[in-house]
């Protein structure tokens, strides 16, 4: 038995055939292992501990040997080339349209602080879109908003059919239905007629409106402020400068701090190329007008509100990587441009 | 409106060592926005945004007024040097003694037209170039240098806020060459002057003009003069004019006309009439200093309805409610009083009196909390968030929006892009499709034809963007998730949602979508929605309400079958009485089927594999090849 020969039998071979008839020889069914077990039987009870101890270790031992030359072999063994850096699987990629994530992500933050969002018409009654905003008729705000009309007959009450030229139109809708507390966000497609590079007849307007009691300025800063840090960044700022609406009073625009010079309007000494002097405009908000609460059948002596309208688009592009120097692109339905998304 | 002024033209009136610089950091904040400061020579010129409902700040004395009041609150100093309201008054002419070597036969034809109306003639003039200072500050605010009594009349408007005209008084003279008449009326449709540009204005009819004592119109009030009547190098005797307007019918007319100048712009936001007494009264002094000219004639001042005191009642506790702080009853006071208020405290309650200038912005209590809070500044109030409530979203804008993200993420996720395409489309657009202009809503003042009529239905839009797509990319799959408008008699239309699908790849492609799209949304018992084959393109819509009714959160749990499932395969030859339906519904009639698919398809040799099991024991190949040969 301490004759066996195999470990120079194993470091000898050569190829993984050979090795595993040499495991066979050894360790198959048949193999010397199990004939040596095979012959303990024939010894004395006395031995046959010892015997069995020591065929064991041979047996191990083989094993061993076995794995260890598998594995040199192995190395040896020329390498197959690998190219890790070749592409994956290539699976389908669709897009959805910028604006989509950007109303989402809107959504969400609203979501959040519990405004829910509402829908209203896109073509809507005169009435809804100016005189429940305090323009009555041949009031020269009403020229701010450049306004489509639709071939229809007069409504005796709500006068013309038109393409509701902001989503403000469904600040009373929201009134009329349901009574404070309100926590509304109206996104919508909205209309004017304009088109150049900076404009398009159909454009995005995301309103909020908020009606309660003891709603007060700090509310809308604090609203604003919450929404600008989630949506641009944490180190981003607002401040509130004097404006004036008619459906609001006090009235404000709101104005973001830069992203790239921080409110400075300045990088080392030179102008920032993105602001005008560190601020960029993002809003027009303000408390909802005393007349605006009333014609929505709410009484202001008991109830105060804000509104803010902003524009998704503007939002969008006053991002770092949305960087659009002609907004038409944006419903132009080019898929190189929509399959960047 | 914007205008320009200098720091210098500022500080005539206002007495502060705040650099131009920081008065425009200073003022953007609490007041009118100034949106460039430029060095001009040795002046600064400011490009100021005016406020829509302050047209008060539109001038130099407007400016420092509101620095005076807004510097304070910044820890700068500002005084007011000279009230022009208080110090320009009609006394200070007449004590140059009355002089009326010449006469205005004045005729208010209506009422309405002019809230006041001044002049007064100034003869000797002499017609030269006016002094640098005025030519300086009014080319730094953008404004052509002509001479000496036009540039005047300009640089008056810029430092009082209030347009003037100057008429030559000879060219209007009556034959007694004493006298001139004005008539101020409403104009005749279709009536003409010719305005001092040169240019024939055909008039729209009740635009405010004025007519000579040869009917002649001389004026086309607030807008721009007469030509035949203005100002030239001969002039020696001027009617300096000073009025305030019906601004509603200024508007009209430069709106109608198409004529507006920066007076117009003035006169259509409604001036206050207070301030057309100090500015005829500087008008005169300039003209004294700079065109030799001398009084002569009374001074004309129709005013029917002077400035009567107009006040506003209020809690301290209203600041509070809507500033959202408790500010010092004395800060608020103070501020009031900076602007120009009067305040009246008695406790708990103040009465606030409004001063000329803001008579016609300044109406209920809201408006004073404004003053007070831009002043007081909107950075020092602090931000809240509102108080938590809870509100309901309505079930239907819930589902809505829910389902709608939904398909879109899923239709991106299995390759399509998503486009936004505008919700009109051309004529061209609704008759290529064979649809009926007249069930399609018309938008009356369009820009173009493009976009003349709300679209009824997605698809021609999207067939349109796979066309204007060929070539850039070989597979095209696009999905659009809009309304759809339909109009309705004597109401607002129908506003539907729908989901548009196409794609230039093949009919069983976008099967497979809309297939993908319904198990997604785990609506089991469906109709494929018609798939329409155009121009080699295929397309599809679909009524959101559809998929939003039917949609459900999971689908509706089958407990394991721990049985054997025998799959068996069997080839058919398709034809139009063997189809894939007809298959498909015979071998459901077995209560063994499990479910059928598709193997593979060679010119109509279609091979299915048929799993079937039993509930309740393990299924023999015996019994299930049985149920297979009934098919």
């Amino acid at each position: 038995m301490e004759n066996l020969n195999y470990k120079e039998e194993i470091e000898k071979t050569q190829s993984e055939n050979a090795l595993e008839e040499i495991r066979i020889k050894y360790l198959g069914r048949k193999g010397i292992i199990n004939k040596l077990f095979e012959e303990i039987k024939t010894l004395p009870q006395s031995l046959r501990k010892k015997k069995g101890q020591r065929i064991n270790e041979i047996k191990s031992e083989i094993e061993k040997l076995i794995e260890n030359r598998k594995q040199a072999l192995e190395k040896t063994k020329k390498e197959e080339f690998f190219d890790e850096t070749l592409p994956g699987k290539s699976y389908p990629k669709g897009s959805l349209h910028p604006l989509t994530y950007v109303i989402e992500e809107i959504v969400s933050i609203f979501q959040k602080i519990g405004f829910i969002r509402v829908s209203y018409p896109e073509v809507e009654w005169e009435y809804f879109s100016f005189e429940a905003l305090n323009m009555p008729k041949g009031h020269p705000a009403r020229d701010d908003f450049e306004t489509f009309f639709i071939e229809a007959n007069e409504h005796p009450k709500f006068g013309k059919m038109i393409l509701s030229p902001h989503t403000s139109s469904g600040q009373n809708r929201e009134m009329q239905r349901t009574k404070p507390p309100i926590r509304m966000i109206n996104i919508a497609k909205t209309y004017r007629p304009n088109w150049d590079a900076t404009h398009t007849p159909m454009f995005h307007q995301f309103e909020g409106l908020c009606i309660d009691k003891n709603i007060n300025i700090t509310h809308l800063k604090g609203t604003i402020d919450y929404f600008v840090k989630e949506f641009f960044g944490k180190e981003r700022t607002i401040r509130l400068r004097p404006a004036h609406f008619q459906f609001t009073e006090p009235s404000f625009e709101i104005d973001v701090s830069c992203g790239l010079c921080f409110g400075k309007g300045e990088i080392h000494g030179k102008k920032c190329r993105v602001c005008k002097s560190g601020w960029l405009e993002l809003a027009g908000a303000g408390m909802i007008h005393p007349n605006v609460l009333k014609m929505g059948g709410i009484d202001p002596s008991i109830y105060t509100g804000w509104a803010f309208g902003f524009g998704p688009e503007r939002c969008m592009m006053m991002r770092e990587e949305m960087k659009i120097d002609d907004i038409r692109i944006l419903y132009s339905g080019d898929i190189r441009f929509l399959e960047q998304f | 409106m914007n205008i320009k002024l200098t720091y210098n033209w500022l500080l005539d009136f206002l007495e502060t060592d705040v650099s131009p610089f920081d008065i425009q950091k200073y003022l953007s904040l609490s007041g009118p926005s100034i949106e460039r400061v430029e060095k001009f020579d040795d002046d600064y010129v400011f490009d100021i945004e005016i406020i829509s409902n302050r047209i008060d700040t539109a001038c130099a004395f407007g400016m420092a007024q509101e620095a005076y009041a807004i510097l304070p609150f910044f820890n700068k100093k500002a005084k007011i040097k000279v009230n022009p309201f208080e110090k320009y008054r009609f006394s200070q002419i007449l004590k140059y003694g009355v002089n009326e070597k010449y006469k205005l036969n004045i005729e208010l034809r209506e009422k309405n037209l002019c809230s006041r109306f001044t002049a007064i003639i100034l003869d000797g003039v002499k017609i030269r170039s006016s002094p640098l200072f005025i030519q300086k500050r009014l080319k730094a605010a953008g404004i052509k240098i002509i001479n000496n009594v036009v540039d005047i009349s300009n640089y008056l408007m810029l430092t009082l806020g209030q347009p003037t005209h100057i008429f030559d008084f000879d060219r209007i003279v009556n034959a007694d060459k004493k006298s001139a008449t004005m008539i101020m009326r409403q104009s005749k449709e279709g009536e003409k002057i010719v305005t001092l540009d040169g240019n024939e204005v055909k008039l729209p009819g009740d635009d405010i003009v004025i007519e000579d004592g040869r009917k002649r119109l001389i004026d086309l009030c607030g807008i721009m003069g007469g030509k035949d009547s203005c100002v030239t190098e001969k002039t020696k005797t001027i009617i300096l004019f000073v009025q305030t307007y019906n601004k509603q019918k200024i508007r009209k007319t430069a709106m109608t006309t198409g004529v507006r100048t920066l007076a117009s712009s003035y006169f259509e936001k409604g001036l206050d009439e207070e301030r057309v007494e100090a500015t005829l009264v500087l008008g005169v002094e300039l003209l004294q200093n700079y065109a030799s000219s001398k009084i002569a004639s009374k001074i004309y001042d129709l005013y029917p309805n002077p400035y009567q005191k107009k006040e506003i009642k209020t809690t301290f506790s209203f600041f509070e409610k809507i500033m959202g702080i408790k500010i010092p009853k004395k800060t608020i006071i103070q501020i009031l009083s900076s602007l120009g208020f009067k305040a009246k405290v008695e406790k708990e309650r103040i009465k606030v009196y409004i001063p000329h200038f803001r008579k016609y912005d300044i109406n209920i209590p809201e408006d004073l909390v404004e003053e007070v809070a831009r002043i007081y500044g909107y950075n020092n109030l602090p931000s809240n968030f509102s108080p938590p409530a809870h509100v309901m979203q309505p079930d239907e804008f819930e589902r809505t929006f829910k389902i709608i993200s939904k398909i879109k993420h899923f239709l991106k996720h299995l390759g399509l892009n998503e486009v936004i395409n505008y919700s009109m489309i051309s004529k061209k657009m609704i008759e290529e499709w064979g649809l009926k202009k007249k069930n399609h809503l018309k938008i009356k003042n369009s820009i173009s034809q493009e976009i003349e009529y709300l679209r009824t239905s997605l698809l021609p839009s999207l067939h349109k963007n796979i066309k204007d797509n060929e070539g850039k990319k070989e597979v095209l799959k696009f999905f659009e998730i809009a309304k759809v408008y339909f109009p309705k008699k004597d109401a607002l239309p129908k506003e539907e949602y729908r989901l548009g699908i196409a794609s230039n790849t093949d009919f069983f492609n976008l099967k497979g979508i809309i297939e993908s799209l319904f198990k997604e949304l785990n609506i089991d018992y469906f109709k494929i929605p018609k798939i329409i084959k155009k121009d080699r393109f295929f397309l599809t819509e679909i009524d959101l309400s559809f998929l939003i009714e039917n949609y459900k959160l999971l689908p509706k749990f089958k407990s394991i079958n721990p049985y054997a499932v025998i799959k068996l395969d069997k080839t058919f030859e398709l034809n139009k009485n063997l189809t894939f339906a007809k298959i498909k519904e015979k071998a459901f009639q077995s209560k063994y089927l499990d479910k059928i698919e598709v193997l593979s398809l060679f010119k109509n040799n279609l091979t299915l594999r048929f799993y079937y099991s039993a509930k309740d024991r393990n299924l023999t190949e015996e019994e299930a090849k049985k149920e297979l040969n009934k098919v």
